[in-house]
């Protein structure tokens, strides 16, 4: 008994005075180590913002801030701000530092990780240096790299953004869904903020795009930058004359526009061209085309095909003038080919004839997904000339 | 020179009883630290100071730890001179720090510290077991520099992280990794054994005798412990 007694003493004694020597030697060193921490965070703020005293970490929550900003640091002197991003380029978790000086001037951009093709982006920060939020857009682009330039200029827009934000100032930092979004809203509150974009099936003069409020509500008609709701009763909400008439006018002509099924099996030549075909009552038709884009064996639909083809909804007078054009499904490559579903493609081809329909801009790096996607409309102008009265 | 000198005390770690080479203990930080000549002497020194506090500490209270408690009172000194070696790189060469990461807390449970603990310093004057530190540290330290070299200027073509020009265009990459250190490290071995002809340590017989550490062996003649031949 008395000898563990003495085992236990001597273990706890060793022990104590092991404490105290910890104790001393912590309270000497913790502040250093500490110093010498923040130094290697700070290293890399340093690199966007040269000549930095301090930084200190924002608590980003307390702010509306752009989707992309994870971090946020404040220049103890007052000079500005850090912004640390993850966006998505041709990969994801692209990864971006950019400094921005309390006047709006980008102090200096770097790619801090990145999974892009070309490694051209682990530079082109150094192009951001010195500019504000109105000259990024006119920084040179990658050759080659449309998505990790488009990336990274959106990324150091939302820097500047950002740093307006939370020096107190207010940006617009919706995306444009979101505005678009909220100018639907604002033109028919009663459509409750869900809309479809009207496939036109006729043409509307003067009017831009319609869209349908999912619960019947009612419409609102875009022309130009104006926004003009209608109840569903065909009445414009507007001040604007002239605008009412016009908007009216337009739902009138969806309001009385009818599609009648034209049965396929009756033009054998269109089988493996054409999904679906339907006529108005005016004499216009709405088919539904497939071309082989990426998607099928790389482009090639005679030996075997298989994949997905992209289907595509074209309306039509019946002397071949495209109306209104439509992505309804598509198997491209993520990323890249699979722009076709986007209007920005698509909206390209309303209003273009046999003649001219192949003057478009084609989509960057998809040459495949581009031409298929004209063979879908060639097709449509063959099926409109064979259901209008040609050879079966 | 008598045998047991204070001078032969020093010099025995780095040759005779060389505590990689000879003694093959350490073999973990050995394998892990020698991909640069930096790491290398980081790590050798680390290991020395904590090796000359602990065996100073561990000699001086020779006498009050109890034998049957002399495990956990050993171990309780070396992970705390351990701790304060880690601060005090943290603080001062945090570049050394970030190199050697988790394996300066491993010192720790460096069988050569303990070794040394439980066969010089816990029956040995103060004196004696601080010299052995020493030399132990010192052996260790040249042995991982001078496999560090080896692995680093083949490996990388660098010395300390200075690049040479001509072995630049010529580097072995494999032996930077693991499997390259233990090739590297039984050729040394073997290096050893040849310059001083198997005469360190001598095999006697592949009993206890021949045991490169039967001569600090608590009881030199394990037989007398009941241990089989």
């Amino acid at each position: 008994m008395k000898k563990n007694l003495k085992n236990i003493a001597v273990l706890v004694c060793i022990c104590a005075v092991i404490t105290v020597l910890l104790a001393a030697t912590n309270a000497i060193t913790a502040p250093l180590i500490e110093k010498n921490q923040n130094a290697a965070a700070n290293e890399a703020l340093l690199v966007v913002m040269p000549g930095a005293e301090g930084f200190e970490t924002v608590d980003i929550t307390a702010y509306s801030l752009p989707q992309t900003v994870t971090e946020a640091h404040k220049e103890t002197s007052g000079r500005g701000y850090v912004v640390k991003l993850v966006t998505t380029g041709y990969g994801s978790d692209f990864v971006i530092m950019c400094g921005v000086s309390s006047d709006g001037v980008v102090t200096g951009a770097v790619c801090l990780s990145s999974n892009e093709t070309l490694g051209k982006e682990k530079t082109y920060g150094e192009n951001f240096k010195d500019k504000n939020a109105d000259d990024v857009d006119a920084v040179d682009t990658l050759a080659g790299a449309t998505k990790t330039t488009e990336a990274y200029k959106n990324a150091v827009k939302d820097a500047l953004n950002t740093a307006v934000i939370l020096g107190g100032g207010s940006v617009d930092i919706r995306t444009e869904e979101e505005i678009l979004a909220d100018n639907l809203n604002a033109a028919l509150p009663a459509g409750e903020g869900k809309f479809q974009k009207h496939f036109f099936a006729e043409i509307v003069d003067g009017v831009d795009a319609v869209y349908t409020a999912d619960n019947g509500a009612g419409y609102v008609c875009v022309i130009g930058d104006a926004f003009i709701g209608v109840n569903a009763d065909g009445t414009a909400i507007t001040a604007d004359a002239v605008g009412a008439d016009k908007a009216a006018a337009a739902v009138a002509t969806i309001k009385a526009t009818t599609l009648t099924d034209i049965d396929l099996t009756a033009y054998p030549t269109l089988a493996n061209t054409v999904v679906s075909a339907k006529k108005t009552a005016t004499g216009n038709f709405v088919v539904e085309t497939k071309g082989a884009g990426y998607g099928i064996k790389g482009g090639n639909e005679y030996v075997p095909a298989s994949g997905e083809y992209i289907i595509v909804k074209v309306s039509m007078t019946a002397d071949g003038k495209i109306i209104d054009c439509l992505t309804v499904s598509q198997g491209e490559t993520a990323n890249l080919g699979d722009a076709c579903k986007d209007e920005a493609f698509y909206g390209q081809f309303d209003g273009k004839t046999e003649a001219d329909y192949t003057e478009i801009d084609a989509i960057a790096g998809a040459t495949m997904t581009t031409d298929g996607y004209k063979q879908a409309i060639e097709r449509a102008f063959a099926a409109v000339k064979v259901l209008n009265g040609g050879v079966k | 020179m008598s045998k047991n000198s204070n001078l032969s005390v020093l010099l025995n770690g780095i040759i005779k009883e060389n505590p990689v080479l000879v003694l093959i203990l350490g073999t973990c930080p050995t394998l892990a630290t020698t991909g640069t000549v930096d790491g290398a002497l980081g790590m050798g020194l680390a290991a020395l100071a904590v090796l000359v506090c602990s065996n100073v500490f561990i000699s001086l209270l020779r006498n009050v730890i109890p034998e049957t408690m002399r495990i956990p009172c050993y171990i309780v000194i070396i992970a705390g001179f351990v701790t304060v070696v880690k601060m005090i790189v943290q603080a001062y060469l945090p570049d050394l720090y970030a190199t050697l990461g988790v394996y300066l807390d491993l010192i720790t449970v460096n069988c050569i510290i303990l070794g040394r603990a439980e066969m010089f310093a816990g029956k040995n004057p103060v004196i004696r077991s601080a010299l052995d530190g020493v030399g132990m540290g010192l052996g260790f330290t040249l042995s991982l520099v001078v496999m560090a070299t080896i692995r680093e200027v083949f490996g990388s073509g660098s010395f300390a992280g200075y690049e040479i020009p001509f072995m630049q265009e010529y580097t072995i990459a494999f032996l930077t990794k693991a499997p390259g250190g233990l090739l590297v490290y039984g050729l040394l071995i073997a290096l050893i054994y040849v310059v001083t002809k198997g005469a360190f340590p001598k095999k006697k017989s592949f009993s206890c005798e021949g045991c490169p550490n039967a001569s600090n062996c608590y009881t030199p003649n394990c037989a007398e412990k009941g241990v089989e031949n």
